[in-house]
């Protein structure tokens, strides 16, 4: 939490332009850096991996390179839904190794200033880690929840993969 | 320590090269000298090697190597001037200098130079070249006796010297009575774990020749151009042959036909360029095999055994990183054999043998794998006295040892503590060598074999795969969701009846022939959803892990397919039974299935 409140905080003293990727899981928006996708793609076959956490739906071959995909809806909690023709895998940069994270959607590449992000208020949709929030953006029309997915792997997962 | 001040380092370089190659070579030579004592050619080139060495040294300034070299040089000399005899004694003096001339040059390239002693080992050398020594040979051991002290001593200074020394020198005779409690665990976990700096000398072989940078056969690169060659005109014919698609004049007969042959033209020059990409990470075994001679007479020296060590198939080629693994499990292997195997020369008259026992090491393909086999002719495995320490170590209990096959006698030696020494030494004894050996060859998906006869001697027999990269494996499925399972670990697989699994302690069994086999469901492993109506026939793919062997539980056979290992990456990395991943020929990803976990899962799960 702290953490999310710093990235937010140094985001907003820069005040400078930043491009976010957005995309739609469960009537919710959300946005991530668009430096951090590496590309957007369609479902393809993905490969169930046994014996993992359950949000890890398993892993794709892209162009050759082995990934793992990680659902978002069952990593936040949401209700499970049908893959359908909006269904989008973004494929993102996590710590330097790639990952794809199931959406609903995509939508967007929209430009905010760093100031209009606000720190993420108290109470937050449902399920989500508080931690990989790192700030709220509050247009006029939209309410867009900005992520910071190496946060995401950040607590219990991080030990994990240390311990492994 | 002062770093090299050369000016010239295209000079230094040359130097480090040409050093590298003959003190490599030496080594080989030395060992075959002593064999063949009157073979006045290969004295002559032992001779030129210590030279050239000397000479390159003393002109880039180097007076340390000067120093140890020109007393080997003169020693030599003797004895190619007839006045000094090859022995055993002498050998091992000029096979030390050698050694401390290695860490010297060593030293030498990791740019820093240190302030070695060598005025103990030269101080070996030394007596030979005095007049009596031709006379008395027996002479020159007193001194050899004493001096080993010096080098071995543990001051700073000296403490890579003494390190290195150790392994290698175990068979002097000074390291029984020299007090060396410093030296003594170096050399049982030096030649295991590679400890940073100061390396044990065994290792000093890779390390003297380089290990990042390839040779590679000229005319290998040349086919290997020849046949991006090829790709590239195959990959222009593609293209010609999606434009005229493309463009709509062509008639699907003639499309058809052009693009079968492309694919099959295709398909030749990959699985070419595969082959030759693969060949140029081939290294010979040779290159591990070479530090055997000097170890097995250094050992048989110590150990007081005669030894005749033969070498067959070492031309044979492996893949790198299969090559930098199986060095220090051949070294257990071998130290195994020497000290537990063979039996002292007295011994073996006693039992009607030759007095000189033999090891035979060799290598050979085998399809897609290599067999290296270490076999001697020694006293065979005892399989009551390894069941009876065992027992005693508590590692098994009564009840278990009575119900084993002798397989799975054969087997306790590879458990980890397991010794029938009552005592450990320098050499072996405490339990780690086979575990070592164990341990190293599951890394590589390889097997071990134990043939042992009493008193006839006994066989490890390894099957490794030839490159980790690129596997043979057998593609299986199960409910549904297709796993691969590594060749290399398959031994077969059969159609069964279900109702023939017996269940023995909850965990289901097979009775194969003479073995009870323990099953394993992939399905209940992985967690795979039932898709199919029950089925009475099932197949079950034996698959073996180094000593042990088990059956997996599959739906459906799919066949066998060569495939490129993927890394599952860090996130997913170490999920138990599951090796890495595969990309089909219709693009979707296929899990490895890695034997050894699994095994290794299931023994868990008995509480083993």
């Amino acid at each position: 939490m702290s953490n999310a409140l710093v990235v937010a905080k140094s985001d907003e003293s820069r005040g400078e332009l930043i491009q976010l990727v957005s995309f739609n899981l469960d009537q919710e928006e959300y946005g991530v850096d668009v430096l951090k996708v590496r590309e957007i793609i369609r479902m393809p076959t993905v490969t169930r991996v046994p014996n993992t956490s359950h949000y890890v739906d398993g892993v794709i071959n892209l162009r050759g390179k082995v990934i793992p995909i990680i659902s978002m809806r069952k990593k936040f909690g949401l209700v499970e839904a049908e893959n359908d023709k909006q269904t989008r895998i973004m494929v993102m940069d996590v710590d330097g190794e790639l990952m794809g994270f199931i959406v609903d959607a995509v939508s967007e590449v929209i430009r905010i200033s760093g100031s209009e992000i606000q720190p993420s208020p108290a109470v937050v949709a449902t399920g989500i880690d508080q931690e990989c929030i790192a700030g709220v953006i509050n247009q006029t029309e939209r309410l867009l929840v900005l992520l910071d997915l190496e946060k995401m792997f950040s607590s219990d997962e991080k030990k994990l993969f240390g311990s492994l | 320590m002062p770093p090299i001040d050369c000016e010239d380092q295209e000079l230094l370089e040359g130097f480090l090269t040409e050093t590298t190659e003959l003190l490599e070579k030496l080594d080989d030579d030395l060992v075959v000298l002593e064999k063949s004592s009157d073979d006045a050619d290969l004295l002559n080139r032992i001779f030129r090697s210590i030279h050239t060495v000397k000479g390159a040294s003393s002109f880039l300034g180097f007076d340390l190597l000067v120093k140890v070299t020109h007393k080997t040089e003169d020693v030599l000399n003797r004895l190619r001037k007839g006045e000094l005899q090859v022995t055993p004694e002498i050998m091992d003096v000029i096979l030390e200098a050698t050694d401390l001339v290695k860490v010297l040059v060593s030293d030498i390239k990791a740019g820093e130079i240190q302030e070695r002693e060598v005025d103990g080992t030269i101080a070996k050398l030394l007596p030979l070249l005095s007049d009596s020594a031709g006379a008395h040979p027996q002479s020159a051991a007193a001194p050899a006796a004493q001096a080993t002290t010096p080098a071995v001593e543990p001051t700073p200074a000296t403490a890579a010297v003494a390190e290195t020394v150790a392994p290698a020198a175990q068979a002097t005779p000074t390291q029984k009575t020299a007090p060396l409690p410093a030296v003594k665990p170096a050399d049982e976990v030096a030649p295991r774990k590679t400890t940073p700096p100061p390396k044990p000398i065994e290792g000093k072989g890779d390390d003297l020749s380089d290990n990042s940078t390839v040779r590679v056969d000229v005319k290998r690169l040349d086919d290997l151009m020849n046949q991006v060659g090829e790709l590239v005109l195959e990959r222009n014919r593609m293209i010609q042959i999606n434009q005229n698609l493309q463009q709509g004049d062509v008639k699907k007969a003639d499309f058809n036909e052009e693009f079968g042959k492309l694919t099959k033209r295709m398909n030749f020059v990959t699985s070419e360029l595969q082959m030759q990409v693969l060949k140029m990470r081939m290294l010979p075994v040779e290159k591990v095999f070479k530090k055997f001679p000097r170890i097995v007479r250094s050992m048989a020296r110590d150990l007081g055994k005669e030894v005749d060590l033969r070498i067959f198939g070492e031309e044979t080629e492996l893949d790198r990183s299969v090559v930098d693994e199986i060095g220090d499990p051949l070294i257990h292997l071998i130290r195994n054999a020497m000290d537990h195997g063979l039996e002292t020369p007295d011994e073996r008259v006693a039992a009607g043998k030759q007095r000189v026992g033999t090891l035979v090491l060799s290598a050979v393909h085998e399809g897609n794998q290599i067999i290296i086999s270490i076999k001697d002719d020694g006293r065979g495995i005892d399989t009551d006295r390894v069941g009876r320490k065992a027992v005693e170590k508590g590692l098994v209990s009564e009840d278990q040892l009575a119900a084993m096959s002798q397989r799975e006698l054969f087997d306790l030696i590879f458990l980890p503590g397991f010794s029938t020494k009552d005592k450990a030494n320098d050499l072996s004894g405490r339990g780690v060598g086979m575990d070592v050996v164990k341990t190293n060859i599951k890394k590589l998906n390889g097997l071990i074999e134990i043939k042992s006869e009493k008193n006839n001697g006994s066989e490890f027999i390894l099957r490794l795969p030839l490159t980790l990269a690129i596997i043979q494996s057998l593609l299986v499925e199960v409910e549904g969701e297709v796993y691969s399972i590594p060749l290399s670990s398959v031994l077969e697989t059969l159609r069964v009846d279900q109702r023939q699994f017996h269940i023995i302690g909850g965990q289901e069994m097979l009775k194969l022939r003479d073995m009870v086999l323990p099953l394993v469901r992939l399905e209940k492993v992985f967690n795979i959803r039932k898709r199919y109506a029950k089925d009475d026939f099932c197949y079950v793919v034996v698959v073996g892990a180094a000593d042990k062997r088990m059956g997996l539980v599959v739906t459906r056979l799919v066949g066998q397919q060569e495939v490129a290992i993927k890394s599952l990456g860090n996130y997913l990395a170490k999920i138990q039974g599951i090796a890495g991943s595969t990309i089909l020929g219709d693009g979707c990803v296929a899990l490895i299935v890695d034997p050894v976990g699994l095994i290794d899962g299931a023994e868990g799960g008995v509480g083993r």
